[in-house]
């Protein structure tokens, strides 16, 4: 098979970049590390990536394809190259670069490290000398998180940290939600106080893009979601991020819509609000925001209700609310499908 | 970006390698009051302990009837006697209390319907032992580690690669790394050394392990002047995809995969007509090797057949292995079988050491794969290489600290140590004509693969030794492409190439030497058989002025008389 790739290469002494070509035959099974690899081995040896396990289990080589990030060792080529086409390949976003594929990680540890990543258990733990005893479905809470391979793909596509390089991101956030959701940890409390403060939580914008890009479904965003409902739910909720989050529920409760004028004022306190309003009044004008009066009411409250009753009933306090993307939206279907009894698909 | 770098730092103790042994070791003699720092070619998590899937073996009884004399039994039979029984006994005996204290840090193992540990049959236990989760076990123990690690703000060398113990006259004063990330050399003096940096199966091309798994740790020693125990076993995996060597997993046989050759036989009816494709992995994977061997092969690889798994079973409970197929091979198991062939997958052998972890050199110690205590003597049991990183680990992690704590003074490096290895490596960067190191590292890895594999014979090992002198002499003149000092991977490369190609000469030299089959030893056309009346011995190779040596020394034995191995 024939292989054309545009390799972006960095110069780590004049900080110069530019794109290399590369023309390879390679097999028809051949991944993008593989591609690296002969690359490495045949044509220019100075290519620096990184790469270990070869089987997406150590997380080295992440790298951005056409924009995209993947592990270059998950990625067939052949899918890449269909059609003619020569893919570019950078390293991954929002980490300075070191030299040509590799970055930086540091700065992603040290978010690591800011949330306190490791269990500080409680008491009763393992008393008897052997394990504390816990229901296997206690743990599913945190499954899905405790598969990240810090791999940096959520980093790289973070928009947020792109804004706000100062964001925890969610490779932090993954591993803070690892912690607060372990029945064992005993720093519950403290760890979502710390969490809910600036560059927290809150700071994500939910674009999901981490969710969609992780290579191994550890669904980042979803954790920061299960964070959020947690630190509300332990009424850790004075930030304007979490005051924004439930205003939204208070709205759709009251009046089946979102009222967005009054968001404001709810989000950032009426002190602040009368800085916005300048902002506010051309928002009015070019009719991109309704007026405060009348209220935005929806026409019909019952379904607004009704599914605030549906869930109530399902009794999900704090992170087992949380369903999103579109494993939500099939569980949506399957609760509003009258044949399947409710509540039998529990998360 | 980089913070300015001494170019010599010291510590009480340096652990070399940051797997799970290594984070072990760490965290122990940091707890036992040393000052420690980690030395590692890669970040923590990046290490290979975190592609062990199965799951850790000890006898917590939690899923029936077990006892520590009971896995002890079974490690002693499954090591086909070679295992040194004081170890092994010691071994089953404090895996219990690892396991609890892996779980009060954090560990997220399965549980049962009473919200214990749960544990799983493994093959060649007795009992279910093997704590798991799910599959990805290793990679959970890694990350629970590098946590234990974090909070206690233990120092990281990372991507230093360590390429020189330096030794003097009072015993070894620190190693010698290249900082991958800055460049130069780098010279980390300590009082005690533990090398911990895990296999070499990438000696072949047909491997399970990851690309950094190049027996760095145990080419270091032996240039140290330390000996290597019993390097000729090798364990092979019996389906491992071709080409790349990935492992596919037991669990396919195990719900009705078939094993079929070139005239879509299933060839196991000969072999284990009883147990077939379950029989156990040094048999299935004999039995592979000799359909090869008798042209009975798909270029090279059987067949490894679940078509009649179905869409749904497929999906449901093997989504992980199509998924491997499709990426790595192009193939969809659903429409056609998989090819597969035995590939290497765990080294026994590695550094000489007690029970602490201590090798020759007073302060030299090592832990996990790159040490042989010896644990698994010619054959390890699936479950027992992450327990033994972990007891091990942590036993070596003691002594080291208690070691370097009763030596004075600081530690410290002669300045001439770092200067001459400059100097080597300058020579190194500065040749402009030679052979990329590539070549020579495909040609290793056949070679070991064809010559050295599950099957060897005198002539073929005799030819082997030829071509790795061949080898090593057109290493002698290898050419590294990059010059740059910044993340220069292929200066490392070379390095670690020439690790290997010492390593296969040692492995080689003892297996010729090893006249019976023992284990993962397995000579058919001479030595078919165990011979305990000659060989019930370890294997020992040093190497000093290009010279190699062998010797021998005796196995333990407490409890357990060798008898004929059968399951």
């Amino acid at each position: 098979m024939q292989v054309r790739l545009h390799v972006q290469r960095s110069d780590p002494v004049t900080g110069e970049t530019r794109l290399q070509l590369f023309e390879l035959e390679l097999p028809r099974e051949a991944t993008l590390l593989d591609c690296l690899e002969q690359i490495k081995d045949e044509v220019d040896g100075t290519l620096a990536f990184r790469r270990s396990c070869r089987e997406g289990i150590c997380g080295s080589c992440a790298v951005r394809i056409d924009g995209r990030t993947a592990l270059a060792c998950r990625t067939p080529v052949a899918e890449l190259v269909a059609e003619g086409h020569a893919p570019t390949i950078a390293p991954i976003g929002n980490l300075p670069v070191v030299r040509d594929l590799v970055v930086e990680m540091e700065p992603m540890w040290q978010k690591m490290r800011a949330v306190e990543p490791f269990l500080r258990p409680g008491p009763d733990c393992g008393l008897d000398g052997r394990e504390t005893p816990i229901p296997s479905a206690r743990l599913d809470a945190v499954r899905k998180e405790s598969l990240c391979i810090n791999c940096g793909a959520c980093v790289s596509e973070c928009d947020a940290m792109t804004v706000s390089p100062e964001f925890l991101g969610p490779h932090a956030l993954v591993k803070a939600w690892r912690l607060v959701g372990d029945p064992r940890d005993d720093a519950v409390a403290p760890r979502l106080k710390g969490l809910s403060g600036e560059h927290g939580i809150w700071e994500c914008t939910r674009c999901y893009l981490c969710n969609e890009r992780c290579p191994k479904g550890v669904d980042p965003r979803d954790a920061i979601a299960k964070l959020g409902a947690e630190a509300i739910a332990a009424r850790i909720d004075r930030d304007r991020g979490a005051r924004h989050a439930k205003w939204f529920v208070t709205s759709a409760r009251t009046t089946g819509w979102l009222r967005e004028s009054e968001l404001v004022v709810r989000t950032l306190g009426l002190a602040f609000s009368f800085a916005k309003i300048p902002l506010a009044l051309r928002l009015f004008r070019r009719g991109k925001a309704p007026l405060p009066l009348p209220r935005h009411r929806a026409r019909d409250l019952a379904p607004a209700r009704e599914l605030r009753h549906i869930v109530a009933g399902q009794d999900r306090r704090g992170a087992l609310g949380i369903v999103q993307g579109e494993r939500a939206l099939e569980r949506i279907d399957f609760i509003c499908s009258p044949e399947q009894p409710v509540g039998e698909d529990e998360p | 970006m980089y913070g300015p770098e001494d170019v010599e730092s010291s510590h009480d103790v340096l652990v070399i390698g940051a797997g799970c042994a290594g984070m072990r070791a760490a965290i122990e003699a940091h707890d036992a009051g040393a000052d420690v720092a980690l030395v590692s070619k890669l970040h923590p998590t990046r290490s290979h302990s975190g592609a062990a899937r199965g799951g850790i073996n000890a006898a917590l009884g939690n899923a029936g009837e077990d006892s520590p004399e009971r896995h002890a039994a079974d490690t002693v039979k499954g090591s086909d006697y070679l295992g040194d029984q004081d170890a092994i006994e010691l071994f089953c005996a404090e895996a219990p209390g690892d396991i609890y204290q892996l779980e009060r840090w954090g560990a997220l193992f399965d549980r049962d319907d009473e919200g214990r540990l749960a544990q799983r049959a493994f093959g060649g236990a007795g009992a279910p032992r093997t704590v798991h989760a799910a599959d990805v076990s290793g990679h959970v123990l890694l990350q629970v580690l590098y946590e234990q690690l974090l909070a206690r703000e233990i120092r990281v060398y990372e991507e230093y690669f360590a390429w020189r113990l330096v030794v003097g006259a009072t015993g070894c004063d620190g190693v010698l790394a290249w900082d991958l990330a800055r460049g130069g050399v780098r010279a980390l003096a300590a009082k005690a050394v533990i090398l911990a940096t895990g296999g070499s199966g990438r000696v072949y091309c047909g491997s399970t392990n990851a690309h950094a798994c190049t027996g760095d740790g145990m080419a270091m020693a032996l240039r140290a002047g330390l000996p290597l125990e019993d390097l000729e076993f090798v364990q092979f995996h019996p389906t491992t995809l071709v080409p790349s060597g990935l492992l596919v997993t037991e669990a396919v046989r195990g719900e009705g995969g078939l094993l079929l050759n070139a005239k879509g036989e299933r060839f196991m009816r000969r072999y284990a007509p009883e147990a077939m494709e379950l029989a156990s992995r040094d048999v299935v994977a004999r039995a592979e090797q000799t359909e090869i061997d008798e042209g009975r092969d798909v270029n090279g690889s059987l067949l490894l057949d679940m078509r009649h798994f179905g869409r749904e079973k497929m999906i449901e409970r093997f989504h992980g292995t199509r998924d491997l197929a499709l990426t790595y091979a192009g193939i969809d198991p659903l429409e056609q079988p998989i090819p597969v062939r035995p590939g290497a997958h765990y080294h026994m052998g590695g550094v000489a050491t007690d029970v602490d972890g201590r090798s020759e050199i007073e302060n030299v110690f090592a832990a996990g794969e790159v040490a042989c205590v010896s644990l698994h003597g010619a054959n390890r049991l699936g479950g027992n290489s992450l327990m033994e990183t972990i007891v091990f680990g942590r036993r070596a992690g003691r002594a080291a600290a208690e070691q370097a704590l009763k030596r004075s003074g600081s530690a410290g490096l002669a300045p001439s140590a770092r200067v001459d290895g400059e100097r080597e490596l300058a020579r190194l960067l500065e040749r402009h004509q030679g052979e990329r190191p590539s070549r020579i590292r495909d040609e290793l890895g056949a070679s070991m693969h064809e010559n050295f594999g599950v099957f060897r014979e005198e002539g073929g090992m005799r030819r082997q030794l030829e071509l790795l002198e061949n080898l090593r002499e057109r290493y002698r003149h290898v050419l590294v492409d990059d010059r740059g000092e910044i993340f220069n991977s292929d200066l490392v490369q070379a390095l670690e190439l020439g690790y290997q190609l010492d390593l296969a000469v040692c492995m080689v030299s003892a297996g010729l030497e090893r006249r019976e089959s023992r284990g993962a030893h397995s000579r058919p056309k001479d030595f078919p058989a165990r011979d305990d009346e000659n060989f019930l011995k370890h294997s020992l190779v040093r190497w000093s002025n290009d010279w190699l040596d062998l010797s021998w020394k005796p196995v333990t034995i407490t409890k357990w008389q060798p008898q004929r191995r059968t399951y």
